[in-house]
Formats: structure tokens, sequence, C-alpha cells
């Protein structure tokens, strides 16, 4: 544990927000410069557009886009993969997930297009959850919906249940490849409550939503669909036939943790644990089962930042977790006492300070890995 | 270290999503009842210790994943089972139908003395019923298995349907068995035979009562 608290230190670089250079960038953002209520994305400049740019460019920008030099972008990674402000959340989401473009200019013509776009799909399909074709799957959907997040209140309203519904239908018949899979469902509630709070003061998982404004809810809606079809896009071979992403990382997770910790993997052996076994789950639903919602949106803030956080830095974080629960796993004495441990790890008081000790692990591994893949090879 | 269990099994509820296969297995290990459960993905573990004719059973219960889209992985999980529990809902003639398909996919992937039985769950919802109690007595008999109703929601047959499976098991492994009950009239010979062995923990011990 000593080496973890020591690399955080020696590498404040990755995500001390307080360095001198990071003020002027941040400044927009802050949350003392924010109006009280973010009513339009559109008012918070949250992009440092005015910086100098580099002479690279984005391929396939049009004209407008000339004015968001790419720089802006990797501003904006760099001081998200730190965690965001809670009130810049929303915003930094949108623009991180590439569903809201950065060019300000355009940000408000995108999301009408997006958001009528989506309630034409409404239109257009989800009556069609009663046809042959599709009931088997709105069925499943319908079974699992009052199952996700059972213990917060928010997701047991019929508006939200009924917004959940209207989600993963659409993106299910639009995916056919993979169609609706258990686990994705829980891929909306972090997008769902970040959009949501921009418009709750206090208290989101008890808020009622049928007491917004129609508009908004329809936008909070819109937009929640847009950004989990971004996130299930760089993904979705973790949900298509045999499941083939899940079980490659499954087994990049046992490659990697016998070499970082043969100690563990060695137990595992010695106890017939496979990584399958606690593994799975973490990789399916990207760790929400095994971390409190409030938690997963920080892991968020993170794998947003990252370039292939959802697909690739993940693994690394997974087994930074797995780690994190050493002397623990070390101290088990057969079997079942390890597959309970594993598949019940205690994180319920966990926040921000353990999931950005976490992910400074994560990065340390990944930094070790990427630049020696063979690093550690046995 | 005294010894928590004679023997270990392992076995497995498999069934539709949403038949209450979470449900009746937190009911028989901690007698707990959540109407509105997290649903389960690939697979959970869960285990409990049964007396029976004075043998300590422990049973590592695997909780399965419903969706079709999970069954790579949950079939990987079917070899080593002992025991299975086929579970339908009595409200869902869906997940009656479906019983068949388990049932052939069991015999595929299963081992050949696997035990299975009948489970027709949520028997309190009697103003739901889409299936005859009759209908589960007639296909568990074409199965050569036996049939309970039962209900997570109200404690009914739930212990009944666990113990009974766990007898067929048992029954089933009666070689096993009967060596093990001489083993069992002479702890101490046991006791030595394990420290010899240099046996001394409970994943060891469970290695050797194991039938898998």
């Amino acid at each position: 544990a000593s080496s973890f608290h020591e690399f955080a230190r020696s590498t404040n670089d990755a995500w001390d927000i307080n360095d001198e250079d990071d003020e002027d960038l941040l400044a927009p953002i802050h949350p003392s410069s924010l109006p009280s209520t973010l009513h339009s994305v559109h008012q918070v400049p949250p992009l440092p557009l005015q910086q100098p740019s580099d002479t690279t460019r984005e391929p396939d920008t049009g004209p407008a886009d000339r004015l968001a030099p790419p720089t802006a972008e990797e501003e904006l990674r760099k001081h998200s993969w730190s965690g965001i402000p809670r009130e810049v959340r929303p915003i930094t989401w949108r623009l991180l997930s590439g569903y809201l473009p950065a060019n300000m200019e355009r940000r408000d013509l995108v999301l009408k297009r997006k958001r009528d776009e989506y309630f034409g799909f409404i239109e257009q399909y989800y009556h069609s959850r009663t046809d042959e074709t599709y009931k088997d799957t709105y069925r499943q959907i319908h079974i699992d919906i009052p199952r996700t997040n059972p213990l917060i209140p928010l997701f047991q309203q019929p508006t939200v249940q009924e917004v959940f519904e209207r989600i993963l239908f659409i993106w299910a018949i639009r995916h056919p490849a993979s169609g609706y899979v258990q686990g994705i469902n829980d891929l909306v509630t972090p997008f769902f409550v970040v959009f949501l709070s921009e418009f709750v003061v206090e208290d989101v998982e008890n808020f009622d939503v049928a007491s917004l404004p129609l508009d908004t809810q329809r936008n909070i809606e819109a937009d929640s669909f847009w950004c989990m079809t971004k996130l299930l896009d760089g993904i979705q071979d973790n949900y298509t036939f045999a499941q083939p992403g899940i079980q490659n990382n499954v087994k990049a997770l046992e490659e990697l943790v016998s070499r970082i910790d043969e100690d563990i993997h060695n137990y595992f052996k010695r106890y017939e644990v496979e990584y399958l076994q606690f593994a799975f789950r973490w990789m399916n639903n990207l760790l929400m089962r095994e971390l409190p919602l409030r938690c997963t949106i920080r892991l968020w803030d993170t794998y947003q930042a990252e370039q292939e956080g959802f697909s690739h830095f993940h693994l690394y974080v997974c087994a930074a977790f797995l780690i994190e629960w050493r002397k623990e796993i070390l101290s088990m004495v057969d079997f079942q006492g390890l597959l309970m441990l594993l598949q019940n790890l205690p994180t319920i008081h966990w926040g921000n300070e353990e999931v950005g000790l976490l992910l400074a692990e994560a990065y340390r591994l990944k930094y070790m890995f990427a630049d020696a893949p063979n690093h550690y090879r046995r | 270290m005294a010894k928590q269990y004679d023997v270990l099994f392992r076995l497995l509820l498999l069934g539709d999503s949403g038949v209450g296969k979470t449900c009746l297995l937190c009911r028989f290990t901690d007698n707990e009842f959540h109407p509105s459960h997290i649903s389960t993905i690939g697979v959970d573990f869960k285990m409990k210790t049964l007396e029976i004719d004075g043998i300590k059973v422990r049973i590592q219960i695997w909780d399965t994943a419903g969706q079709e889209r999970y069954q790579t992985i949950t079939k990987q999980y079917y070899r080593r089972a002992q025991g299975i529990f086929l579970v339908y809902d009595i409200t869902s003639e869906r997940s009656f139908q479906h019983i068949m398909k388990w049932a052939s996919d069991v015999d595929e992937y299963a081992p050949d003395n696997i035990q299975r039985i009948l489970i027709g769950n949520k028997s309190d919802e009697e103003e739901k019923r889409q299936v005859a109690t009759g209908q589960g007595n007639k296909l568990a008999k074409d199965y050569g298995m036996d049939f309970f109703e039962t209900s997570a929601s109200t404690n009914y047959n739930i212990t009944e349907s666990f113990t009974r499976l766990a007898e067929q098991v048992l029954a089933a492994n009666k070689k096993d068995l009967d060596l093990l009950r001489a083993s069992v009239t002479d702890e101490l010979n046991l006791a030595a035979l394990e420290e010899e062995e240099g046996i001394t923990d409970g994943a060891a011990a469970s290695q050797k009562g194991c039938w898998c």
C-alpha cells in the first residue's frame, strides 16, 4: 500500500488540479463562476477555445470546426482525468463522450437535431415493442427495469422507469448484433443521474422527476440515450454472441495479475478460483455492481477523459481493484470464502478518495505495461 | 481445526430470467426476500451447510443469469454440478415452455449422473397463475424428476426442495457415501488420515469430499 501512496505523490502532474497552469483553464468552469442554474448548456464555456492551437487539426472537420483546435479537447481530457466538479460534469460528459461538438456555435444546433432525432426514433419504433420480432427484447427490458438500482428511490419512479424502457428499447433494436443484454440497463444510470443533477440542487436519489418541465425531462432522456450509445459503440463486443470482449478482457486480467501479483494469482490457482467467476461481472457491468453509484460517476470522469477508457483502461482499473483487496484475499482459507469475498467486496463506504487512489494505481499499471508490454512477462 | 463439513457438492439454478432463482436462493441461505432483487449477471455464488442422515453436507449453489446471451458463460458451470434446479414461474407459461430447452441443455452439457428437480416458483401468486400444478407434475414425471411448487416470498417449500435435491445427490453418489460413512464413524481416523496427507485446511478437505 505504501508504494501506492508514494506513486500518487510522485505523479502529481497526472491529476493535481491545483497546478498553476491549470488555474486559467479551470477558471471558466470553476463552480464559483457559474450561474446558479445551468438551464442551457451553451451558457457554460468549459473549453479553452482561446488557447493557442498547434498546427495539427482533426481530420473530417468542417470549416466551422476550425475554431476548435484539438488541444482544447486534450486540455479538457487532462483536467477531467482527476475528477470533474459536479457543476460542470453534465456538459463536460456531453463533450467528452463526443456527443456535443467542441465548437460552441454548433452546440445548440446539434443538440436540437440529436434530441429531435431520438424522439423521431421513439415515434417511429417504440410502438413495435409489442410486435412478434421485438417482444422478447421488450420483455427482458421490462423485467430488468424495476431491478435497476432497486435500492435507490429515483429508479422506482414510474416516469423514470418509462424513460429507461424507451432508451433501452430504442438502443436494442438499433443494435441487432448485440441487442439488449442484462447489465446495459445499469450503464444508463450514471448518464441519467448526471444530466438530471443539472436541475436538482439537493438529493438526486430522491428527486421527483415528474415535477420537471416536460421539455427538460425529454432533453435528459435524449442526452442519456446518445451518451450511452457513444459509450456502447466502444465496447459492443462485450455484448455480442458469446461476449468475446468480456472473455478476452477476463483473460487479459488474469495475464496481468499473474505478472503484477504472483501471490494472488497462485492463491487463486491453489483454491481453484477462476477469474471468470468474479471478473465476468466486473467487465459486463464496468464495476458498477461492485461500487456505489457515486463512485461509478467519479470513475467515469476518468474513463471519458482517457482515450479508450471503457474498453481498455478499465482492465487496469480491474487489476488495481483486485490488488486493493490483497490482504483480505490472502487471509481467506477456502474456495467459498474467496468467492464470497470477491463477489461481495465491501465498498459501501467508498468515495472519491478511494476511487482516486484506485485510478492512480490503474494509471501506474497502464503506464508500466504500455511502455513495456513484456515487462514482468513470466 | 474442527472440520466444518463431511462432503461438498455443487448445485446449479437454471431457468428463464425473472422466475425467481436468486430469490429462492436468498430465502434458502439467508432467509431473506426482496421482491425487486437486482438481476444476476453471469453466475453468483452462495453456500449453506445441511445435515442429512448425520452427514454434514456443504452445498455450493451457483445462481445463473437467465438471459440467453449469458449461456456461453453459464454452460461452463454445468459440467461441474451434481444437482440442478430447473425453475419456472407459475405465472409465466413461457417460462414453463422453456423448461424443455433448459432440460436439453442439461442433457448436453452436464455429467450423466446429474440429479435434477423441477421447481414452479411464485406459488403465492395464485391469481396470476398460468401453469396448473398438474402440468408441472406431468412434466416432472415425463422427465423423471421430483417436483415442487415453491414461494420464495412466503417461504413455502424452500428448505424442502433444496433438501430433496441434496438427498438425491447424496443417494446418487452412494458408493462414495458409504466410504464416507465408514470414516465418519471414526472421526479420529479421518483426522489422522488428513494429517498424514498434510491436509490442514478446509479447501483441501473439500477436495477430499467433493465428487467432481
